[in-house]
């Protein structure tokens, strides 16, 4: 059961990694800052570094939305189990419908779903359950957004340039928030690294807690943290390209200033939750941030019809989550038959989603539209100067920097990517 | 109910990513007005672009020490 439990864990992470890649690369690689592939390294080196660095754990993950201790119930390994299974389930269809999610509250349905049915109603906290998760879901996307929002027109009203005789435009060089934007995002995924990965590592010290194989208030073992390291290192990298393409296009067009506004403040909306008090979801704040930064730029349209989904999104994850987190702990209490089946079950039903997802598959070379601007700008040089010939010249001398920036975490992926992007290259080529 | 949390949070916020962005706006800015055919003196705003972004940089690296809780023990 224990090993069963730490397995799960660890895949919870690899699904916490890919669904929130998003969070902070889909606004560089929809501006093409960075190029998609390059972006997933980059962040998947920065969750692997994140998850090292801190390591300070959680007593406990549910943060007293249970009830424990002795006055309370033990948390037991089935419980963990069963809730673990109705968050992955649950990341799982989100990330097919392509919404971003927040990955901690669907691991609090799923824990809470459990509790219920396999302790009883008492066993849940509900004012901490309001205070931690309910409170946050509505204010995360709303601070963010507001933030966003004055930043995006603080951007654009900064570096507006016109003559003041004619009024005609004078070069704005606005693509040099691309270089910004690396820094911004690098630091969102380092955060994310810090946070996410810290869960699992809780998790999984509690089993190994409960199941008495390690002493009570102690911290996690090294294997602990370098596997859930790992693990969210290579979900990230594995990229929720879905997602990506929800936050990078389907909620609003991205330009490099919005996106530098838009994950300037989700990062500090980040810091500044984590160490005031009061936690935001990473996914809220990051999905917030862009519809601001959407409705801060002029002549840009918010998707609002996309928006809605998202919101319905976030009811569900709590009680879907909870409800097959519940049915799990069901089963698994009926003893291990119930067990099996519930494994065997979920295994299938992931594998499931997985093998439906590739009958539209959504990868790096067709995640966002905007996505070649990346790669882009070396034929756009051409076609932009017709345009625009100052806006091309910008746009090259960011790539530029931006290159000269990005090489050096990227060097053993841009050899073997080349073929790669010729072929998305081409492929966009023949679908236009 | 943690309201002055709340506050507290959304007004670090709001202060922490204005100032970044008006940094990076700014400097932004002075790197398009240095580029700029008849400037009288592009290397004075050059340098001066790159002292925004440099405080930009400055303002990032205090938000890692902030994340790293080795620092901040």
């Amino acid at each position: 059961m224990v090993a069963l439990v730490i397995a799960l864990a660890l895949f919870f992470d690899f699904t916490n990694g890919f669904h929130d890649t998003a969070n902070a690369m889909a606004t560089p690689i929809a501006t093409g800052a960075i190029k998609p592939k390059t972006a997933v390294t980059l962040a998947a080196l920065l969750n692997l570094v994140g998850a090292f660095l801190s390591t300070e754990v959680a007593k406990t993950v549910s943060g007293g939305i249970i009830r424990e201790g002795t006055d309370g119930v033990q948390i037991t390994p089935e419980i963990i189990f069963a809730g673990l299974m109705g968050a992955i389930l649950w990341n799982m269809i989100t990330w097919l419908k392509g919404l971003p999610s927040s990955s901690s509250h669907a691991l609090f349905g799923g824990l809470i779903g459990a509790a219920i049915a396999g302790i009883g109603f008492g066993s849940v906290n509900l004012e901490t359950l309001l205070q931690k998760v309910i409170l946050p879901a509505i204010f995360a996307p709303l601070i963010a957004g507001l933030v966003a929002y004055v930043c995006t027109r603080l951007a654009y009203a900064l570096t507006s340039r016109h003559d003041p005789e004619t009024g005609s435009k004078l070069t704005q060089k606005r693509g040099g928030f691309r270089t910004g934007q690396i820094f911004t995002s690098s630091l969102v995924a380092l955060a994310h690294g810090t946070n996410d990965a810290q869960k699992t590592m809780g998790i999984i010290t509690l089993v190994l807690i409960a199941a008495g194989t390690q002493a009570p208030g102690t911290g996690p073992q090294f294997w602990v943290i370098a596997a859930c390291a790992l693990a969210i290192a290579i979900g990230t990298y594995s990229g929720g390209w879905r997602i990506i393409r929800t936050m990078g296009s389907g909620l609003t067009e991205v330009k490099p200033a919005q996106g530098f506004a838009a994950e300037t403040s989700t990062a500090s909306a980040i810091l500044a939750s984590s160490h005031l008090g009061f936690a935001l979801s990473t996914t809220q704040v990051a999905s917030g941030s862009v519809i601001g930064s959407g409705m801060g730029r002029k002549g840009t349209t918010v998707r609002w019809n996309m928006v809605g989904k998202i919101a319905i999104g976030w009811l569900f994850t709590l009680p879907a989550a909870g409800i097959v987190g519940a049915l799990t702990a069901l089963l698994v209490n009926t003893g291990v038959v119930g067990v099996l089946i519930a494994a065997i079950a979920g295994t299938g039903a992931v594998l499931f989603m997985f093998f439906y997802s590739r009958k539209s598959a959504v990868g790096h070379h067709n995640a966002v539209e905007v996505e070649e601007a990346g790669q882009a700008v070396r034929f756009a040089k051409k076609k932009a100067m017709a345009r625009a010939r100052a806006k091309a010249k910008a746009k090259a001398k960011a790539e530029a920097s931006t290159k000269a920036n990005a090489t050096p975490q990227a060097e053993p992926e841009s050899q073997t990517q080349a073929p790669a992007d010729a072929d998305a290259t081409n492929s966009k080529e023949t679908q236009r | 109910m943690k309201w002055l949390e709340l506050l507290t949070v959304a007004g670090a916020t709001l202060i922490a990513a204005s100032t970044v962005v008006t940094l990076y706006a700014l400097g932004v800015r002075l790197t398009a007005i240095a580029a700029d055919a008849q400037q009288p003196s592009p290397g004075l705003k050059r340098s001066l672009a790159y002292l925004c972004f440099g405080l930009c940089g400055a303002a990032v690296l205090f938000g890692l020490y902030l994340i790293i809780p080795y620092f901040s023990k």
